[in-house]
């Protein structure tokens, strides 16, 4: 199988990142809870994850809170920030995991920026929105569906001379683009451990500027006699015992990209893309291309998208089509009718893949024009 | 011979604070701190010899800690005041 659903999961992990699951499985016990030996080793592989994202995304390791994927930490993030009625600013190429729970809330949301690709419009539009006045901003890094890079350096700029708080989805940028919590100010950035940061499933990060909302309240091994949640991070996010074998694997997953640099993986991954772009629109197909992309993108051919993902999946491709949970996105690209195929590069996609990827996908007919 | 306790709210911040006063030298022994130091509940401390300095290491490198107790060679334990 040729795996193009890293925008999923990144299905296929270093090595390392295997055998350090199956060694915590081994030896550690509950963190945070006890002093002998496997609860401390289990307590050292949870600040050791902390550790490692702190110095990957330039933050303090107990701004690194321990959720169970990039939606569990969006979902403490917009509950900290915001409540029934607020005006909240997002783009045009949310997933569900920023639009359910701002929905859930009562929020009122405001969608600025719907053309694909189009850094002007994608700022002119949120700097308006954010004039007209919002309690914060939600916006992604990199869009799941187009592989989108929104411009959220200059995002978080206008964020920040508003006094206005924002929450960043990392969701598909984590591990492949650089991501500065520091600078960019965030009062958030979520994300989950098993995609670009090569964990295992059950794992992401939320970065924290202050503790938030406890979403989750139980145990957490720290002022015991006190009923309400400790008021500091990380424990202010994190009751009930951690998993720790996810954790262990992040912290390998995370220690690969940091030994590699995620600039370099997420270029790696735009080459292929851009190789796989130019190959879909030779053979006809409708490919939705353009700059500011990272390693995912969506294409058309002549068939239903989940008829053309099937056919490929048979053939030997991991791909998914459909809305993938971003109605959103694909409203602002016109798409939410036929949906799209998604391809989406990892840290270890090559071009024979491609190559063999636009072969099978040659035997399909291309969209009539 | 003497030891101090640094106290501190959780693992977290120990286990920050044990890695901290290491690079500098200091070694220390992170424990669960002892019920009757805690009036709030759970926590951990790092036990250690050089507890004034300890503190000022962690001080510097923006390590929040909640109390230092000194232990006697006698036994008797109290807390130093700073």
């Amino acid at each position: 199988m040729i795996y193009l659903d890293n925008g999923a999961t990144s299905f296929i992990k270093p090595p390392q990142v295997y055998r350090a699951v199956q060694r915590a499985m081994e030896t550690c016990a509950s963190p945070g809870r006890g002093s002998y030996g496997p609860a401390m080793t289990a307590g050292e592989v949870v600040y050791t994850c902390r550790e490692e994202a702190g110095k990957l995304f330039h933050c303090a390791p107990e701004q690194v809170v321990m959720t169970m994927n990039g939606t569990h930490g969006l979902n403490i993030a917009i509950h900290s920030l915001f409540s029934p009625g607020d005006r909240v600013v997002i783009s045009g190429f949310e997933h569900n995991a920023v639009t359910r729970p701002l929905y859930g809330l009562g929020a009122r949301v405001e969608v600025a920026g719907r053309k694909l690709f189009d850094w002007e419009d994608t700022l002119k539009s949120f700097e308006t929105a954010l004039d007209r006045g919002v309690k914060g901003a939600v916006f992604t890094h990199v869009s799941n569906v187009f592989g989108y890079i929104l411009p959220i350096r200059e995002m978080a700029k206008l964020c920040r001379d508003r006094g206005i708080p924002f929450i960043i989805d990392a969701a598909q940028s984590a591990g492949m683009m650089n991501l500065d919590f520091e600078n960019l100010g965030a009062a958030f950035i979520a994300m989950p451990g098993h995609k670009g940061l090569l964990g295992p499933q059950g794992t992401g990060l939320l970065l924290c500027k202050e503790p938030g909302r406890p979403l989750l309240r139980g145990g957490t091994g720290s002022l015991s006699m006190e009923q309400e949640m400790p008021d500091f991070l990380p424990d202010a996010q994190e009751a009930g015992t951690l998993n720790v074998p996810g954790i262990a694997g992040l912290a390998a997953g995370i220690q690969f990209v940091r030994s590699r640099g995620p600039e370099a993986i997420g270029k790696q991954e735009h080459r292929l893309l851009v190789s796989c772009a130019a190959g879909l629109k030779d053979l006809g197909m409708r490919v939705f291309a353009g700059d500011h992309q990272a390693g995912t993108l969506s294409f058309l051919s002549g068939l239903d998208c989940q008829e053309t993902a099937d056919i490929l999946g048979r053939a030997g491709f991991a791909l998914r089509a459909g809305l993938h949970c971003a109605p959103l996105a694909h409203e602002s690209a016109g798409t939410i009718h036929t949906g799209t195929v998604r391809v989406s590069f990892g840290w270890n996609g090559n071009f024979p893949q491609t190559e063999a990827f636009l072969r099978a996908v040659s035997k399909l007919p291309p969209p009539v024009v | 011979m003497e030891t101090y306790f640094i106290t501190f709210r959780s693992v977290t911040f120990a286990q920050r604070g044990e890695r901290a006063l290491q690079r500098q030298g200091i070694s220390c022994y992170m424990m669960r701190t002892p019920r009757w130091m805690e009036e709030r509940g759970c926590g951990y401390a790092l036990s250690l010899q050089r507890g004034q300095e300890a503190v000022e290491i962690l001080n510097r490198e923006g390590i929040s800690w909640r109390k230092l107790y000194w232990k006697g060679r006698d036994g008797s334990i109290q807390e130093v005041g700073l």
